[in-house]
């Protein structure tokens, strides 16, 4: 709304301009930050690689078939994306509170939806490049192979997978945004949770029908299952491709939706009980 | 002589209390207590489902002790878990956050007596998340624990020696990590650096080279050995060390710890003056 009003403006730049330079600005402290100061790259890559070594070991210790050494590979590489979006989405607008910056996009000229694409768009490269040092690092060590013919197939439930994930992520930063300091610990005891739930590092058709099924709910669920059965085939799976990518495709504007939908009623009653400016939790 | 002895120990334990009524308040004041004690369980519950499930994907669904093995290592790694990387991000938060460490160092007890009340809390929360996790798995997964055959004096002691050698860590650790500009996260890293070494979820024998032959001295991997021995008497399955009897790993559990502490004890000393003397203490880590 605020978008299409500066329209009004002689010379104002149009709203999709508006989201898109939004969207880049918010990005831009995190793509900065990057490169600023580089100790992340430690935390970031050697964090989630040890725990990737130590399931793989677990497989080892119960003398498994090699097939689940790529299984964990690829768990491990797609916890990034989850961490991030908890972390860097959910609790994002929490942390923006806290320190001031929830009231600045308020009175901004943007919309809380470009600010929410560019922390999503920010935190790709912290979670791109953790999973890929996961996946190289761990295959290298452990002489992991994929069908390299599957990679552009994978690569788009990949991305659909991501689409989803980062529209549910959207939406916990709205909803987190009600907790007071409890939402560190709310986001911290969900998790552990999810990787169960998300079949990281076990096939998620051993939850069972029921728990696989509130399973799928987690885009990444679908995806990473997807992507295994097409770059590991022969590894246990399921449900075939076809349907887990219909379940994405479906998933990718009901997450969006709810996340813009819960944005604007959080806006809302934020505006309303003077939440945009509470600090300290 | 001995009246001022006794005056310095009330004052000790005094300090000792406050610090770790601080530790708790903080750690769980949030919510209320039922649903503290979900949230400290949730998530070795879930480390230990997902432990589960891997096994019985690979070993199917008959429950054996090599269940219970990485059962009751998720359990008991949470005095671990909560002493090296809910400690030092609580060290973090008071420097950080509340701004508040420096205020702690000029206060009349003594900041080591602080930082082990602190840590107290953390480990406190984490005995109460292993027993629970381990009678819920126990009955849920049939692990074949007999709270009528445990052998109690070595568990008890066993763990007692191991927070003597958690503490000495966490406490090193955690004051080495304020000369970080964001030393959040950071206990994490370390934590799980002991995970790998320590035989909580598989044999410390599975590792290769170097690394194998580090977690084989590891005071860690003795008392998780010496935790599965008193918790599962007479189940060979569990065991890491096999030849070695149970005497033996406590003599080296013992020896380890007594390492660590007196180690601990040096490099505790040396990073505190180092923290003092680069004004870590009072660094702006803008949280």
């Amino acid at each position: 709304m605020r978008a299409q009003n500066s329209r009004a403006v002689d010379g104002a730049p149009s709203a999709p301009a508006i989201f898109a330079r939004s969207a880049v600005a918010r990005s831009y402290p995190r793509w900065r930050a990057a490169v600023r100061d580089r100790s992340w790259v430690l935390l970031e890559t050697v964090l989630p690689l040890i725990g990737t070594i130590a399931m793989i070991y677990v497989y080892k210790g119960l003398h498994a078939p090699d097939r689940f050494l790529g299984f964990v590979v690829m768990g491990g590489a797609m916890l990034a994306y989850w961490s991030n979006v908890l972390w860097s989405m959910g609790t994002q607008l929490y942390w923006d509170r806290d320190k001031g910056n929830l009231e600045l996009y308020a009175i901004a000229p943007v919309s809380f939806v470009a600010v929410l694409c560019g922390m999503a768009l920010g935190g790709l490269i912290f979670s791109t490049v953790r999973a890929m040092c996961v996946v190289v690092i761990a295959s290298l060590l452990f002489d992991v192979h994929y069908v390299w013919s599957a990679v552009p197939a994978a690569f788009g439930v990949f991305l659909l997978a991501l689409l989803a994930l980062y529209g549910m992520g959207s939406l916990m930063g709205s909803l987190f945004l009600f907790y007071g300091r409890e939402v560190w610990h709310v986001a911290s005891a969900m998790q552990e949770p999810v990787y169960f739930l998300g079949g990281f590092y076990f096939p998620v058709h051993s939850l069972g029908a029921v728990l696989g099924g509130v399973a799928a709910l987690l885009p990444i669920t679908l995806g990473l299952d997807a992507m295994r059965q097409l770059l590991l085939p022969g590894t246990p799976s399921f449900i075939a491709v076809h349907w887990e990518v219909l379940a994405l495709v479906v998933q990718v504007p009901v997450y969006a939706a709810a996340a813009r939908a819960a944005l604007q009623q959080m806006e809302m009653r934020s505006r309303r009980e003077g939440r945009l400016i509470m600090r300290g939790g | 002589m001995s009246a001022r002895t006794a005056a310095a120990g009330v004052s000790w334990l005094r300090g000792l209390r406050a610090s770790a009524w601080l530790g708790w308040q903080v750690s769980s004041n949030w919510t209320r207590p039922l649903l503290f004690l979900i949230y400290v369980v949730l998530r070795p519950i879930s480390a230990a489902l997902i432990l589960a499930v891997m096994y019985r994907v690979i070993a199917g669904p008959k429950a054996a002790p090599y269940l219970a093995f990485l059962v009751s290592g998720t359990a008991f790694w949470a005095f671990v878990q909560n002493g090296m990387a809910g400690f030092a991000n609580a060290l973090s938060e008071d420097r950080g956050r509340y701004k508040m460490l420096k205020y702690v160092y000029i206060a009349p007890q003594r900041f080591g007596l602080y930082m082990l009340g602190r840590s107290l809390a953390e480990l406190g929360a984490a005995a109460l998340a292993a027993l629970i996790v381990l009678g819920l798995a126990t009955v849920a997964l049939h692990l074949p624990i007999d709270a009528r055959t445990v052998n109690y004096p070595l568990l008890l002691l066993a763990c007692a020696l191991a927070t003597f050698t958690v503490l000495s860590v966490s406490l090193v650790y955690s004051l080495l990590l304020l000369g970080t500009h964001d030393s959040y996260s950071y206990g994490e890293l370390g934590a799980q650096t002991l995970y790998i070494l320590s035989g909580a979820i598989f044999p410390v024998t599975v590792l290769p080279g170097a690394l194998g032959w580090i977690a084989l001295w590891s005071p860690f991997a003795s008392w998780l050995e010496l935790v599965r021995r008193a918790l599962m008497p007479g189940q060979r399955a569990v065991l890491m060390f096999p030849s070695v009897g149970t005497g033996g790993v406590l003599l080296r559990l013992c020896v380890e710890t007594a390492v660590v502490v007196v180690l601990g004890r040096v490099a505790f000393a040396r990073a505190e003056r180092r923290a003092r003397a680069r004004g870590y203490l009072d660094r702006d880590a803008n949280w």
